[in-house]
């Protein structure tokens, strides 16, 4: 087109001033105005559903008030610590005299104490392997752990007198770690950290048997190396130091022993150490950690602590025992041949280390690898007198006796009432995953005992459990069901009486005043707020007909009700409310039925009811049906008037009756999203989604329904 | 209630009103009409829009009365009776008084139940594959939709939903049927098939056919009545008579106007 100013035809009538492009410009712009307000639609609604997304899933930090394995543990230590013969001692040079000084004596303790006594005492092997620097290196001796430094290579880079520190740590420990009482590590160990060293300056190792290990001067380097961690590597640490400055380093060293954990702490949150040492490996939370603080470890293995299991050079008949053997050992058994037949009967001299001795930990977590749960009845109901008030123990046996509850039942009570996980901090699904180092960072740095999980708060367990004042129990079973009953009962009430009075007001009502008047005050009622309707529900229903709602009437009394604050007037409320609805919808679709239809109907002989029943009803269904979906999915959602008429705000038992007392998923909604906590919160927006989830697979059974009718209709 | 359908026909004519006037409320649509109509044969009522044809037609057989405010003055006499009488039921009437209306208007059901439903409902026992067979037959729809009953009545065209009325109308027995335009829808072709179809119901039936159609009632109807709208909008009949005596040589000047086209 040329031109789109004027039309390209000529007009000759001067009436007519037509702007063409003007038109097309107007019916464009309410064309954008009409896109525009269904985009719009779109994204308020997509932002609601993932604000609820956003709620019901996402990592969670969970803190037990105490660890199962520590329990597990502490069960074994008490175990050990009370069986016969046993001393324990804070002190092992007097756990090593003792030893020495029975045949029938057997202890442990760090390595460096045997050595300090080789000749009056002699290690065991475990499970065949003896404590050897081989089999320390190796990870074959069972009760051995590695010891470790960390830094990063920025720290070394920018520091010269880390790097150097560490070089010289690296080049002499070998040499020295035997003299501390620990175990140096094989070549192989040691390369790798060497080569891990290497890496972190910057040197070329691409074939790295043929780079030679670059020795640094300490007198080359001055400034300050900062180190704390572990109580168990500061004698070796201490002894490299002292070695560093000897040979010539002229600047400050520092080395504190704080533990391994509090010595990643100082390293990756506060950021003003320069090297962490450690008994253990870092952990995934602590990486994450550092990473946050621009700090990304890399680890040096130094040696290996290991646990000497002894006896007397004067014992003639042990060489080796078994891990299995050990548990007896210390602790059920009272003479060596309880544990071995072959073995003399005398009684067994324990001499262990005392209860504040991390190395009891230790040896009672390497040996007795055992799970909570897989701990036997009777321990678990002691560990469970042992940390819950009597009062609360002696509820649990008169609910059902222990002698009557199983393993796992029991184990359930401890989890519940002595692990307690208890949830300390919650994040929403788009920050754990689009942050998920800074969650993880933030969970370390607040909880840095809690552990965290991604969860979903939307599970199976929740669909089931009743609800619970302990977000992480609470479910919506007593919800789902309460909001299935009420919704039955409305449905039965509210379409066969709206059905009823749309026919009645479409083909029946003479055209009078009185009829007009009816119609009008159901159009009116439509918009009635719905907390009205609760209060007529809680005058009618509730008061006046108490009888009949409470079930009085027929003798069915649910004994916890006994009121009319039931899911009959609930049910009825919410049929009371939606009936106009229901009216006005069937009232359209009735409309909407072809005069020509009843015209051809009763122009045969039929009657007029045959008529509205064989045609103006089952060709009204679709519409009707449609209205009636729409008016009970309101019903679903609705929550101002059942609290009026009384739902109840906390119940743990199902709805049985019509004359329960009950709960819906609404109120329950609404109930969670007013309490403090955030994990209220959570499980709100799970039970949203039910909500979402039962409403649409009741429309979706509801259109199924109706497209199957249409299509009959028309077959 | 007294059971018309056993009695013998009473007098010569297969209906007849007497002195009838229909009211919508207080306005008067038709007024004192006497018209006889002759059994077995075709009687078209023409005349201008607005005359109240189809509702002289609709009154004889009370489907007036599907419109809440109607009502009736005088007598329409039916088998001796006035159909209007206070013992009638007027579901009754309409059972022995068929309708084709204006727009072709099946149910959304199959072919089948179309024909069948007037017949279940008026407490047909008999075999009714056969009665279905033999109204589609009558109605000349049989050889093309027989393949097909199960389909829905809307599958088919205009012209054969026209007939598919028709012969669900006839399918339960009517002595009577009144068509109210009947092919006023349709295009020339299916319009002839109707006229056609016409012709050989008249044999069994008596039909009333309202027409706009002024060569339609001649083409095809034995008697022709005239009607004619009043200074007061109320519907008269100015003459009825054999359709060709009418058409050829008309009594009342205003019949003659119509009908050549002077007015209307």
């Amino acid at each position: 087109m040329a031109s789109r100013k004027d039309s390209i035809f000529q007009t000759k009538d001067p009436d007519f001033h037509d702007n063409l492009p003007r038109r097309h410009r107007a019916a464009k712009g309410w064309q954008i105005v009409l896109q525009a307000s269904t985009v719009i639609g779109i994204i308020v609604l997509a932002a609601l559903l993932l604000n609820i997304i956003d709620g019901a899933f996402g990592y969670v930090a969970t803190q037990n008030s105490i660890e199962p394995e520590q329990l597990a543990m502490g069960v074994q230590e008490e175990l050990m610590l009370t069986a016969p013969n046993t001393v324990s001692s804070e002190d092992d040079v007097e756990l090593a005299e003792g030893i020495a000084s029975s045949p029938n004596a057997i202890g442990y303790f760090g390595y460096a104490y045997y050595l300090d006594r080789a000749d009056e005492l002699r290690p065991l092997t475990v499970d065949g392997v003896a404590p050897t620097a081989d089999a320390v290196d190796s990870g074959e001796y069972g009760l051995a752990r590695p010891l470790f430094l960390y830094s990063t290579a920025e720290i070394m880079q920018e520091k010269p007198e880390v790097a150097a520190y560490l070089n010289f740590y690296l080049d002499r420990v070998n040499q020295e770690i035997e003299d501390v009482g620990y175990f140096s590590l094989g070549d192989e160990a040691l390369n790798a950290a060497m080569l891990t060293w290497m890496n972190a300056m910057g040197i070329e190792t691409a074939e790295a048997e043929t780079v030679s290990w670059p020795v640094i001067n300490p007198q080359s380097v001055s400034g300050e190396v900062k180190t704390a961690g572990s109580s168990t590597v500061y004698p070796l640490s201490t002894r490299m130091a002292e070695l560093f400055q000897v040979a010539g380093y002229s600047g400050e060293l520092e080395i504190e022993s704080i533990g391994s954990t509090a010595g990643f702490r100082r390293f990756c949150i506060e950021a003003d150490t320069d090297i962490a040492s450690a008994s253990r490996a870092i952990n995934r939370a602590e990486v994450d950690l550092c990473k946050k603080a621009k700090r990304e470890p890399v680890e040096f293995r130094v040696g290996t602590d290991a646990l000497a299991i002894v006896v007397s050079q004067e014992n003639d008949f042990l060489t080796e025992v078994t891990t299995e053997q050990l548990r007896q050992i210390f602790t059920t058994a009272e003479t060596w041949s309880d544990v071995d037949p072959s073995w003399p009967d005398e009684p067994i001299e324990r001499f262990i280390p005392g209860a504040d001795s991390g190395t009891l930990d230790f040896f009672a977590e390497s040996v007795f690898d055992q799970e909570l749960a897989d701990l036997p009845k009777e321990t678990l109901v002691a560990i469970l007198q042992a940390n819950v008030s009597t009062g609360l123990f002696r509820r649990f046996e008169s609910e059902i006796p222990f002698a009557d509850r199983s393993q796992e039942n029991v184990y359930g009570l401890v989890v519940e009432r002595v692990v307690e996980p208890e949830i300390v901090q919650t994040w929403p699904l788009f920050e754990s995953v689009f942050s998920r180092s800074d969650v993880l960072a933030e969970a370390a740095a607040e909880h840095p005992d809690a552990e965290v999980s991604f969860v979903s708060w939307l599970n199976p367990k929740f669909i089931v459990n009743p609800q619970s004042a302990n977000p992480e129990r609470a479910g919506v079973r007593t919800a789902i069901l309460g909001s299935l009953w009420t919704i039955l009962i409305t449905i039965l009430f509210a379409f066969p009486l709206g059905v009823g009075a749309a026919i009645y007001l479409e083909e029946y009502a003479v055209d009078n005043q009185l009829n007009h008047l009816i119609q009008t005050n159901i159009n009116n009622l439509a918009g009635v707020p719905s907390i009205i309707y609760g209060m007529l529900g809680l005058a009618v229903f509730v008061r006046l007909l108490e009888a009949l709602t409470s079930g009085k009437l027929f003798g069915l009394v649910d004994p916890t009700t006994a009121n009319g604050r039931t899911i009959l007037s609930a049910g009825l409320t919410l049929g009371l409310l939606i009936l106009p609805l229901i009216i006005i919808n069937a009232q359209e679709a009735i409309k909407s039925v072809p005069n020509s239809l009843r015209q051809a109907g009763m122009g045969l002989g039929a009657t007029k009811w045959q008529t509205i029943l064989h045609h103006v009803l089952p060709n009204a269904m679709p519409g009707v049906l449609t209205g009636t979906i729409l008016a009970v999915s309101r019903a679903i959602g609705e929550t101002a008037p059942l609290v009026v008429v009384g739902a109840s705000t906390f119940i743990t038992v199902d709805p049985t009756s019509p004359f329960s007392k009950f709960t819906t998923l609404p109120i329950q909604i609404y109930q969670w999203t007013s309490r403090p906590q955030d994990e209220f919160r959570n499980i709100a927006a799970a039970a949203i989604l039910v909500l979402l989830i039962l409403l649409l697979t009741l429309n979706a059974t509801a259109v199924l329904l109706r497209n199957r009718f249409s299509k009959r209709r028309m077959g | 209630m007294t059971d018309m359908s056993n009695r013998p026909q009473n007098g010569r004519y297969a209906i007849e009103a007497r002195d009838l006037s229909v009211y919508y409320s207080d306005f008067r649509a038709v007024k004192t009409v006497d018209l006889k109509i002759e059994p077995r044969k075709i009687t078209a009522i023409i005349g201008p829009s607005g005359c109240g044809k189809s509702t002289m037609l609709r009154s004889f057989n009370r489907m007036n009365e599907l419109v809440p405010t109607a009502w009736a003055e005088g007598e329409v006499l039916f088998q001796g009776h006035n159909i209007y009488g206070e013992d009638v039921d007027p579901v009754q009437v309409r059972r022995h008084i068929g309708m084709v209306f204006q727009k072709p208007n099946p149910f959304p059901k199959s072919i089948y139940e179309n024909v069948a439903w007037g017949a279940r409902i008026n407490g047909y026992k008999s075999n009714m594959d056969e009665l279905v067979e033999k109204s589609l037959r009558r109605a000349a729809l049989w050889d093309e939709v027989k393949d097909k009953l199960d389909q829905s009545g809307y599958s088919l065209s205009g012209g054969q939903q026209q007939r598919l009325c028709i012969a669900r109308t006839i399918a339960v027995r009517p002595e009577i049927i009144l068509m109210d335009e009947p092919a006023s829808a349709l295009d020339p072709v299916a319009t002839l098939k109707i006229e056609e179809l016409m012709r050989q119901l008249a044999e069994n039936y008596t039909i009333i056919v309202v027409t706009h159609n002024m060569q339609q009632a001649a083409r095809v109807s034995d008697h022709t009545a005239f009607f004619m709208m009043d200074d007061d909008r109320a519907g008269y009949l100015v003459e009825h008579g054999p359709t060709k005596e009418l058409f050829t040589n008309p009594k009342d000047q205003r019949t003659e106007d119509y009908i050549t086209g002077r007015f209307g």
